[in-house]
Parts: C-alpha cells; structure tokens; sequence
C-alpha cells in the first residue's frame, strides 16, 4: 500500500492527475432534517393560531389589565420581597456557610441541620408554618440576658403575613446559598491556599485577595439562578394572602371570573423580569470569569487591578 | 530576623495517620548552598520540603531556619507551635515553588509578583510594581506582565512563580519538583532561571528529578527512600559514584 501514497515531497513520484483537491466536502441533507423543521413550524403555527383565534383568552381584558394599579403594586411588592429576602438570605446563608467550614465540629453540625431541615422540607409548607408560629410561641421575650432589660412581644402581633412571608423566604434561601457559597469555597484548589501562606499571606487579606475573588466564578451563576428561582418563589407567599403579583391577579380574578386572562398578565410579568434579570447576570458572570478566558484585551487587563 | 539562608534539621519525624513519611531525617544547607533532594516517589521528599516552611508541620525533631526555631519554640519539655502571625513572619523569608505553579489566576502575572510585597509587607504599590518589572524582567517575561496565568505556558507560568517567589527578597528558594509538570521542551527556560539564581549565591533546597541539573549546579545531594537519608555528599560525587546499594539501583533506573 505504502507504494501508492501520494507524497508530494517525495522527489521522483509525480502526483497523479485528476486530483480535485479543491472540491468542498459536503454532507448531504437527510430527509430527517427537513422532517424535524417541519414538525416545530406546525407546533408553533398551530399555537400562533389557537392563541389569536381563542376567543377564551380575551386577549383584550389581557391588555386592559396589564398596567392596572394595584397589578403593578404586586409588582413592586413582588421585587421587594424578592430582593430583601435574597439579600438577608445571601448574608445568613454567607454565616451558615462560614460555620458549616469550620473545624468547631459542634459548630459545623449545626450548620448542618440547619440545612438539612430546610432543604428537606417545602417552602410552602415552611411559609404557612411560620405564619403560624404564634401557635407554638404565643409570646417571647427580647431581652438581654442576665439583666432586666427586657420587652415582651406578642407574636401574633409581629408575625403579619409580610413578616411571614420575608422570614419564610429568607430562611429557607440561606440554607441553599449557604450550600452555592460552600462549594465555591471548595472549588479552590489546595494549591491556592498553600501559595498564600507560602508568600506570608495571613487569613483575612488571604481570603480577601486570593481565595473569594476565586470562589466567584462558581458562586454568582448559581446565585443568579437562585434570584430567579427566588422572584418566581415569592408566588408562594399569595397562600399568606401577601399582595404581590399573583395575589393581585387573584384578587382581580375572584370578582371578575377572568381567571385565564389574569393569570397570563401575571406570567407576562414573570417572564419580563426574569428575562430582564438574565442580563445582569450574564454579564457579571462575564466579568468574574474573564481571569480564566482567553486575551482580556490589553487596555482592560493593565487598568484592572485587583491588589 | 538574622535570615542567614541555613537550614538545620535533626530527627525529623512526620506521620500522616498510621503513615510514618519522614523517619529521622537530617538535613544541612548552609547559606548559599545548593542542594538537591532525590529518590524516588513516595520517599518523602516533597514532605521534607513543605516542612521547611510549615506547610506541613513535624511531629518530633529540630528544625532550625534562618538561624532560628521555625514553627516551634523550645519550652522546657516541649516544642510549642508559633501564633500564626509569627509563623507568616518565618515564612516570608522563605521563598517556595510548587510543581503546579500555583499562580493566583484572578490577578495579571505582575499582580501575582507583587502580591506579597503589596499585601505583606505593606510595600507602597509604585515600588512594588517597579520591583515586579525588574524581576519578570529577570526571569525572561518583561512582556508578559498585563498577562493572567491562563494566557501563559506552562514555563511562563512557573517562571513567573519564581519571581512571585523572589519579590519577598526570601534568604531560601525551595523547589518542589518545579519541572516536573511541564512539557520537556518547556523544562530548559525553567533550570536556566533557577542556574541565574544559583549562581547569584541564593540558598536553594530542591527536590528533583533533573538529575542533569543536579550534577550541574547542585553543590550537595540528598539520595532519600522511604523516609529515610539514605546516601549525602558532594553532588557529582553521588551521581558518579554512589556507595549505596539503594542508590544506585535508583540512579540505574533514572539515567
């Protein structure tokens, strides 16, 4: 065989003739390719076509409602909650974390039921607890401890649906931030922490300057995800009878019977802020993790500096 | 801190769990000196070495460093382990270089360089920046600074590691096999650094597997196996003609 092989540095063996070198390389279409075209056109035409022609939909009381007053006011009251519940739940979850990663095994185990508890049981059921808890604590007592100092509070009084409803969320969000924010820990590489130390480098300025700035690439996607996850989740709370989006939409609904109409302006709504919060996200996720992607061009990468 | 560049090692002694991985080991660099550790995986050679500068921490024996007690103070009947911050202090005067580099990949090469003097020493950042030039200068990557670890090879990337290393103006290097993960034709642009280094007078400890290197630079080797020193001296004497049955069985393999 080896006779035949075209070697074009091979001085004396000129090359056969006919060769066409220059010809693309083609993979023909297959029926299957247009077959698959085919059956995603009809779907989508066939819901264009449901949709318009439906008159069930009511796409005008859609419309009419869309900016109704007290449907943007659970709106807003839905971003509220999705973002002081996000928040207190990053900065619980950030101690949760801290405690589940220290080598105090008594402090690391309740870090673990903590998260145990609140992973393994819904975020509903979680939400209607709470809201009841007065049930189980008719009245505490703030004080501090070994003094007089002290004010008795009545829990009923405290625990309103909002107050339930934030301490639902909060609590329950912290137990899986505390688990994102513990991986991205982990994903540091021992190396990392060796080359610290190696250089004199001390706790705080170590984890400050070397080990979080690492922690983020795996971090912020998966807490993006989780504010996602949160804005959608705060359509619980309407159990609670707290105004936001889809309890204003009930409310609308319960006087008007325009159930499917309400309901699709709620999702509407859902559906812009969740795409409008997938931008932020990808672009942050950008930045965190340009270290690990090919040329930062030069002007961008000698201004930054994250000394 | 007198940081004389000597290292003085009685007994040392160091278990992970049931595994004894340094069985009395002694060890004398004087300043200046280069010195090589061999022998073969699993004898405890990179041990010896992360112990130097406390990343691991001996169970039993002496372990002067610069002139002093590293880690440990001496009580009266016992060895007491340093604060960490006293602990960072000693090890700011040692200089390591690991096999996997280990540069911080969310800073540029000259950030990485000047992280410690900026961040432990507390050195202002037009100096330190001026320092870090100097020594990627130094070791060949003048170009390279803008840079992060990712857009560097492999002996970029370690010879970068060298001059992070350098910029705490350390009185010892210690090497922990730092050609070992790199693509042969990579190795050379790493041991011409290490040579420039050697030949400024800085006390260098290495393990390796060079044994070229060794016989060219090194001014005493250390043959150790499981645990143990088994065979010291001078370097080219060793390697031309060892006296143990272990060692040369060893350099047979590896020649």
């Amino acid at each position: 065989m080896t006779t035949n092989t075209i070697d074009s540095t091979t001085e004396g063996r000129p090359l056969p003739e006919l060769l066409s070198e220059n010809k693309k390389r083609i993979t023909p279409k297959r029926p299957r390719d247009y077959a698959c075209w085919a059956v995603a056109i009809a779907i989508v035409a066939g819901l264009i076509y449901t949709t318009a022609t439906n008159e069930n939909y009511q796409w005008p009381v859609v419309f009419g409602y869309f900016t109704t007053q007290s449907i943007l006011d659970g709106l807003v009251l839905t971003l509220v909650l999705t973002v002081v519940s996000m928040g207190l739940g990053v900065l619980l979850g950030l101690l949760l974390a801290v405690m589940r990663m220290s080598h105090q095994t008594p402090i690391s185990g309740l870090a673990r039921l903590y998260i145990t508890f609140f992973r393994g049981t819904p975020v509903l059921v979680q939400l209607i607890f709470w809201f009841n808890i007065a049930a189980l604590y008719p009245h505490i007592s703030l004080g501090i401890p070994f003094t007089d100092i002290s004010t008795p509070v009545d829990v009923n009084a405290v625990m309103t649906p909002l107050t339930a409803a934030i301490v639902g969320l909060t609590l329950n969000e912290a137990a899986y931030m505390a688990e994102i924010i513990r991986g991205g820990f982990a994903s540091v590489s021992r190396g990392q922490y060796e080359a610290a130390d190696s250089l004199g480098m001390r706790g705080f300025t170590r984890l400050r300057h070397v080990i979080i700035p690492q922690t983020m690439p795996a971090i912020i996607p998966a807490t993006g995800n989780q504010v996602i996850g949160m804005l959608k989740g705060t359509s619980l709370v309407s159990v609670l009878g707290v105004a936001e989006l889809l309890n204003s939409a009930q409310s609308i609904y319960a006087r008007t019977y325009q159930t499917i109409p309400l309901l699709i302006v709620a999702s509407l709504w859902y559906l812009v802020m969740t795409l409008a919060l997938s931008v932020p996200q990808s672009m942050i996720e950008r930045r965190f993790s340009r270290s690990t992607r090919r040329p930062a061009t030069v002007a961008t990468a000698t201004k930054e500096s994250l000394l | 801190m007198k940081a004389d560049g000597t290292i003085v090692a009685r007994k040392l002694h160091k278990s992970f769990g049931s595994h004894h991985v340094l069985r009395g080991i002694d060890l004398t660099v004087a300043a200046g000196e280069i010195s090589c550790i061999i022998g073969p995986s699993g004898s405890g050679k990179s041990t010896l070495l992360r112990c130097i500068n406390g990343l691991e921490t001996i169970d039993r024996g002496v372990l002067r460093v610069n002139g002093e007690d590293f880690g440990h103070t001496e009580t009266d009947n016992a060895y007491l382990a340093v604060p960490p911050q006293r602990l960072a202090e000693q090890r700011a005067h040692i200089g390591m270089v690991f096999q996997q580099f280990n540069l911080f990949p969310n800073m540029t090469a000259e950030n990485n360089v000047m992280s410690g003097p900026v961040l432990v020493k507390k050195t202002n950042r037009k100096a330190a920046r001026e320092q870090a030039q100097e020594l990627l200068a130094q070791v060949g990557l003048a170009d390279c600074g803008h840079k992060y670890p990712a857009q560097l090879s492999g002996g970029q990337q370690q010879r970068v590691a060298i001059a992070r290393a350098l910029a705490m103006n350390p009185s010892i290097m210690l090497f922990d096999e730092p050609t070992s993960a790199l693509d042969p034709e990579l190795v050379g642009e790493v041991l011409a650094v290490m040579r420039d280094l050697a030949h400024n007078g800085m006390t260098m400890l290495l393990v390796t597997h060079e044994m070229g290197f060794a016989r060219d630079v090194a001014d005493e080797i250390l043959f150790m196996d499981d645990g143990i020193a088994v065979e010291r001296g001078d370097a080219r004497e060793v390697l031309a003609n060892p006296q143990e049955k272990r060692t040369q069985e060893f350099l047979e393999r590896v020649l």
